[in-house]
């Protein structure tokens, strides 16, 4: 059981004593008992933070975001790192990001959270389960998750409303940190690893296509998956055509010949085009943290298509997206015994 | 003639430069009669050929894409066909997981030396795509 005291006291210290610049956390958000993302930066402030089953976003997309903005202004961290709360994934996240050496290790200090027996919640399941009625808080408690609503305390097993992704974590621990909280329940799988993924894949080639078809019709491109993903950092992206830099010195010739890949309409195929290409550039990478199931608008299962890769990269690859941090990368690796039996 | 002409896939054929390119010449130096289905794009390696490449010319109508090169070993980059390998194999996992006929994407390893295998694949490769039809899943609506 995680004490939230001694996350707090952590916080303080490291700003108190400026051994952190800020600390990345969570703290109360103002839609009901959903915890959002704080940015602490003064001792007095670690009261805020928390820790709750509905902690579930990928911090790690603010180290990226912090790096951006340093760059952008040409400052640099003047020494001291970001100390970041890590549940598992996120810290798989974060190993991810310096294995791309997008930063160093000693400019994050990863304040790691372990998820026990739990993990966190999914709103889409926890709303059915609810039926209607509102909470306004939310508590681990062993197995159970305890919601505080209008109707008085409801305990609810974990395993009825948690994400899909925690079900089927292998690794709820955070193996890189600096500091941890909680202990190490790997292992504790509820549900088999890619459970999900092998029922939609249980259906023939047929049906996939058709709840896909449905699926990408359904995708506003709005980039909230690609927003909200800490390993979608790049400045350009290579499907969407506004974010390719123009400067006065671009000439309209330039802007002419560039590639456009594909349209930015929010038409069936280009769609496709977009979610596809985005699984395969998150194939070894995708920690799956779930952040873009949960951030769609739309309900697309993106998440199916990177734990596909994931699936394949781990089966016939024998890879895991954030081992280590020196460890190779997917796709600019290969071994001698790689399938090949479907080359002609 | 008839108004309806009779149904031929389109193939995008992504060769590379050191091995296929020269193979499918070969065969056409040899007179090897094989369908003339398929539009080659050199490329300096498979090791290049990008899965949006693949996406892409789905995207843009194709019926098929064939992506092929020197056979392991033998890459002219030392290294560019292993990753290649790799990187096929992912897409093609992932384009059948949403659906799309196993037959519309192959990779075949092609010497400068088979121009018979060359043949041989683009045959087996047109035969596969007829019975299928046109593609339409992936292509963009207004390109007809």
């Amino acid at each position: 059981m995680i004490n939230l005291k001694d996350i707090r006291e952590t916080a303080r210290d490291m700003l108190a004593k400026g051994e952190a610049r800020a600390v990345i956390g969570y703290r109360r958000g103002s839609r009901g008992m959903l915890a959002e993302p704080a940015f602490l930066t003064k001792p007095e402030e670690a009261d805020e933070l928390v820790w709750d089953p509905t902690c579930f976003h990928n911090l790690s997309l603010y180290l990226v975001h912090d790096r951006k903005h340093l760059a952008h202004a040409g400052k640099n961290s003047g020494g001291a790192p970001v100390a970041i709360i890590a549940k598992g994934c996120d810290a798989r996240s974060i190993v991810v990001l310096m294995q791309e050496h997008y930063f160093k290790r000693e400019d994050v200090y990863i304040i790691g959270v372990s998820c026990e027996g739990t993990g966190v919640v999914d709103e889409r399941k926890l709303a059915t389960h609810l039926n209607g009625v509102q909470a306004s808080n939310a508590a681990f408690d062993g197995d159970d998750f305890v919601f505080t609503t209008a109707e008085g305390e409801k305990r609810i097993p974990a395993r009825e409303v948690m994400a899909d992704r925690c079900l089927e974590c292998r690794s709820p621990y955070p193996k890189e940190h600096n500091l941890v909280f909680g202990e190490d329940k790997t292992g504790r799988q509820l549900e088999a690893p890619f459970a999900a993924l092998d029922r939609f894949e249980a259906q023939g080639a047929g049906e996939r296509w058709e709840n896909w078809a449905r699926h990408f019709d359904r995708c506003i491109r709005c980039f909230a998956c690609r927003s909200v993903c800490p390993m979608c950092y790049c400045d350009e992206c290579v499907v969407d055509s506004i974010t390719f830099p123009v400067t006065t010195e671009t000439t309209a010739d330039e802007k002419a010949s560039r590639i456009r890949w594909i349209e930015r309409s929010a038409a069936r195929s280009e769609n496709i085009t977009y979610l596809m290409t985005r699984a395969m550039h998150l194939a070894g990478r995708c920690t799956d943290c779930g952040e873009c199931d949960r951030a769609c608008p739309v309900n697309v299962p993106i998440r199916l298509l990177n734990n596909k890769m994931e699936k394949e990269a781990r089966e016939q690859f024998g890879f895991e997206p954030g081992a280590s941090i020196g460890g190779p990368s997917l796709v600019a690796s290969f071994l001698d015994k790689d399938p090949g039996e479907f080359i002609r | 003639m008839s108004d309806q002409q009779p149904y031929e896939p389109k193939i995008v054929a992504f060769l590379c430069k050191w091995c296929s390119s020269a193979g499918s010449d070969l065969a056409g130096v040899s007179r090897i009669q094989y369908p003339a289905n398929a539009t080659p794009i050199t490329v300096p390696c498979t090791g290049a050929v990008s899965p949006m490449y693949i996406m892409s010319a789905f995207n843009k109508g194709a019926d098929g894409v064939l992506v092929s090169g020197c056979h392991i070993g033998d890459c002219h980059y030392l290294e560019g066909n292993y990753l290649a390998r790799r990187k096929m194999y992912l897409i093609m996992k992932l384009l059948e997981f949403i659906g799309v006929e196993q037959n519309r994407f192959r990779m075949s390893w092609v010497s400068a030396a088979e121009g018979a295998k060359f043949a041989q694949v683009i045959t087996d490769f047109v035969g596969d795509l007829r019975p299928l039809g046109p593609q339409d899943k992936l292509k963009r609506a207004e390109i007809k």
